[in-house]
């Protein structure tokens, strides 16, 4: 079927041409650009810690571990198992507090609580605190992301 | 034929006064007319600097700590760090080199000649303020080889009586070469530095608006006008091209040719062996050290700071002294500078072996 | 309305094909991986000089295929730029010859 007028002009068709190009090439400069401006996440897959630090840790108390640039927060629970978490509440990334006396997990900002195993009961946040894998092996307390002992396929 | 938006801002702005003359503005076409594409060269190098340096400036720490460091930071663990980096590095070099080629071509086509006098003298308050920016910005990594480059450099001036202590004071921020001069030559060269670039290039880009382009002397000579394109469109896309051209060359040697990273800069180690400042400054390094210790009862170095700061003065009051161009006291003066011209290469090369 | 349909439709079509490349460089940079990281800047900071280099094959070959694609767009881009000022240069002749005519 041929057509009676030409869709654009030849000026229309070269202009649109160098446009294009032009638009590709810059778009290919700004693809580093980004990559460089927005670098990826520094989370670690896994955090190694001598246990020897947490070995005499009181029950229902915690101790404060570097989970990258985020506050982790490793409970020890009354039957002497351990319990990590990341210690930035789920509503709007304050760090959170343990409260012995009451067992729960309080954020300052804006009132929200969790119960000792990381639930969010009371106040704005809107999901649990997020947890961590907790093993001991010999004299190394490794720390690993949720998720990561399945990717490992163990 | 104007869109609706173009006219909603041309209402309040008025900018289509800027509009109408750059599509009335012509660009003379003579043997010659190649040199016109150095201009807007330099300022694409400029551009390609603000926007790297903007990324640099997002992960480098300016202090004698993190210095080094935060170098090192952005060629290994930055995505495409290096890359923005080595073009950082790259661009800087080639602005500087089309700086040197404007230059000749305007000073050996005598460009400078009434009306543009003031055109020649932003040029050369722009030309220092270029060579300051990669003299700061050589010794934000924080290494050996810039730290002595530095130390050099800042004692140069002191080697002026009366005044030179307090410049080298102003530079250093002390007087020594510290911690507190590395963050202070980052102010200059992200802040203070560009600041006068943009009023000096303001001006320099008004006047020769202003006045239009100026023709070589042979051009003018000639009893017929001269040939002239208009500068949009037909000028604009020969210039496009020449900046690809530029760019593409910038870019292959800026993936292939990344600059290294020595380990951090230690104040109390000896000077490394066979500093050298950056090519652009070698011929006055050389000058330097071949003046001996002493003439007379001068030391060498005051004379040889002193007749290099007399050139510069008649440099920039070239277009004042040469202001019969087409006579024999202007082919004079054009041998002369061919002399100048000549003694930087030779210092230049001299130096290199 | 068929016909703008196809416009469209032809600078749809005009779009995706110089996205693809923009996507095609996104596969090729290798995101490296925590660990290999780390070793990477143990190692380095062990050396006396930091030399900047790809990491791996892919990244070498991703290297050599954005300046492939560089150049090639380079010189796409200069052919056209050279047919747009024959354009306007004919443009002016023409203009110039009939208002020396008036």
């Amino acid at each position: 079927m041929k057509l009676k007028h030409s869709l654009f002009t030849r000026r229309q068709f070269l202009n649109g041409l160098l446009g294009g190009w032009l638009g590709a090439l810059l778009a290919s400069f700004l693809y580093p650009v980004i990559k460089f401006v927005f670098p990826p996440t520094r989370e670690p897959d896994q955090v190694i810690l001598p246990f020897a630090d947490f070995r005499d840790m009181v029950p229902n108390s915690v101790k404060n571990f570097l989970w990258g640039t985020k506050p982790g927060i490793l409970k020890k629970n009354d039957d002497g198992s351990y319990l990590a978490f990341v210690g930035v509440c789920t509503h709007l990334d304050c760090n959170v507090s343990y409260l012995e006396d009451q067992r729960k997990f309080f954020c300052a900002c804006h009132d929200g609580w969790y119960d000792e195993n990381g639930l969010n009961i009371g106040g704005p946040p809107p999901r649990p605190l997020r947890r961590l894998v907790v093993s001991i092996e010999g004299e190394d307390l490794i720390i690993k992301r949720e998720g990561e002992e399945r990717a490992e396929g163990k | 034929m104007k869109t609706g938006i173009q006219s909603w801002l041309d209402e309040r702005f008025g900018l289509s006064i800027i509009t109408k003359f750059l599509k009335e503005k012509t660009v003379p076409q003579h043997k010659h007319s190649i040199w016109y594409y150095t201009g807007s060269a330099i300022l694409i190098f400029f551009t390609i600097q603000i926007i790297t340096g903007f990324m640099l400036v997002f992960y480098y720490k300016p202090t004698l700590e993190g210095a080094n460091e935060s170098v090192a930071r952005i060629m290994t663990e930055v995505p495409l760090g290096w890359i923005i980096r080595s073009v950082h590095s790259w661009a800087s070099s080639f602005m500087i080199a089309f700086v040197f080629i404007h230059l000749l071509s305007t000073w050996l086509t005598k460009s400078y000649r009434n009306p543009r006098e003031l055109t020649w003298m932003s040029g050369v308050f722009l030309l220092v303020v270029t060579l300051l920016s990669g003299f700061t910005g050589y010794l934000l990594p924080w290494d050996d080889l810039s730290l002595s480059a530095t130390k050099v450099g800042t004692d140069i001036p002191s080697s002026i009586p009366l005044v030179g202590v307090w410049v080298t004071k102003f530079l250093r921020g002390g007087e020594d070469v510290t911690g507190d001069t590395l963050t202070r030559f980052f102010g200059f060269h992200v802040s203070i530095i560009p600041v006068f670039m943009f009023i000096l290039l303001g001006v320099h880009i008004y006047l020769i608006q202003k006045q239009g382009m100026s023709l070589p002397l042979s051009a003018e000579a000639k009893k017929e006008k001269v040939r002239e394109i208009p500068f949009w469109p037909n000028f604009v896309y020969r210039e496009m091209i020449v900046w690809l051209l530029l760019l593409g060359i910038l870019f292959s040697l800026a993936i292939f040719f990344p600059p290294s990273l020595d380990k951090a800069a230690d104040l109390m180690a000896p000077a490394p062996e066979g500093i050298k400042p950056e090519w652009y400054f070698l011929f006055l390094f050389q000058t330097l050290k071949i003046f001996p210790a002493n003439i007379f009862f001068l030391p060498g170095d005051t004379l040889a700071v002193f007749l290099i700061l007399v050139v510069g003065i008649m440099f920039f009051f070239l277009p004042l002294i040469d202001n019969k161009p087409a006579e024999r006291k202007g082919r004079i003066i054009t041998v002369i500078a061919l002399v100048v011209i000549g003694y930087a290469v030779v210092m230049t090369v001299w130096s290199l072996l | 309305m068929r016909l703008r349909g196809k416009k469209f439709l032809g600078l749809f079509l005009l779009v995706i094909f110089f996205l693809s490349f923009f996507i095609l460089e996104f596969n090729f940079a290798q995101q490296v991986t925590q660990e290999e990281q780390e070793e990477i800047i143990q190692a380095k900071e062990d050396q006396e000089k930091i030399i900047p280099s790809p990491q791996n094959i892919k990244e070498s070959t991703g290297i050599y295929v954005f300046v492939a694609w560089m150049w090639i767009a380079i010189f796409v881009l200069i052919y056209i730029l050279r047919l747009k000022i024959r354009e306007v240069d004919r443009l002016l002749k023409l203009r110039f010859l009939s208002a020396k005519k008036k």
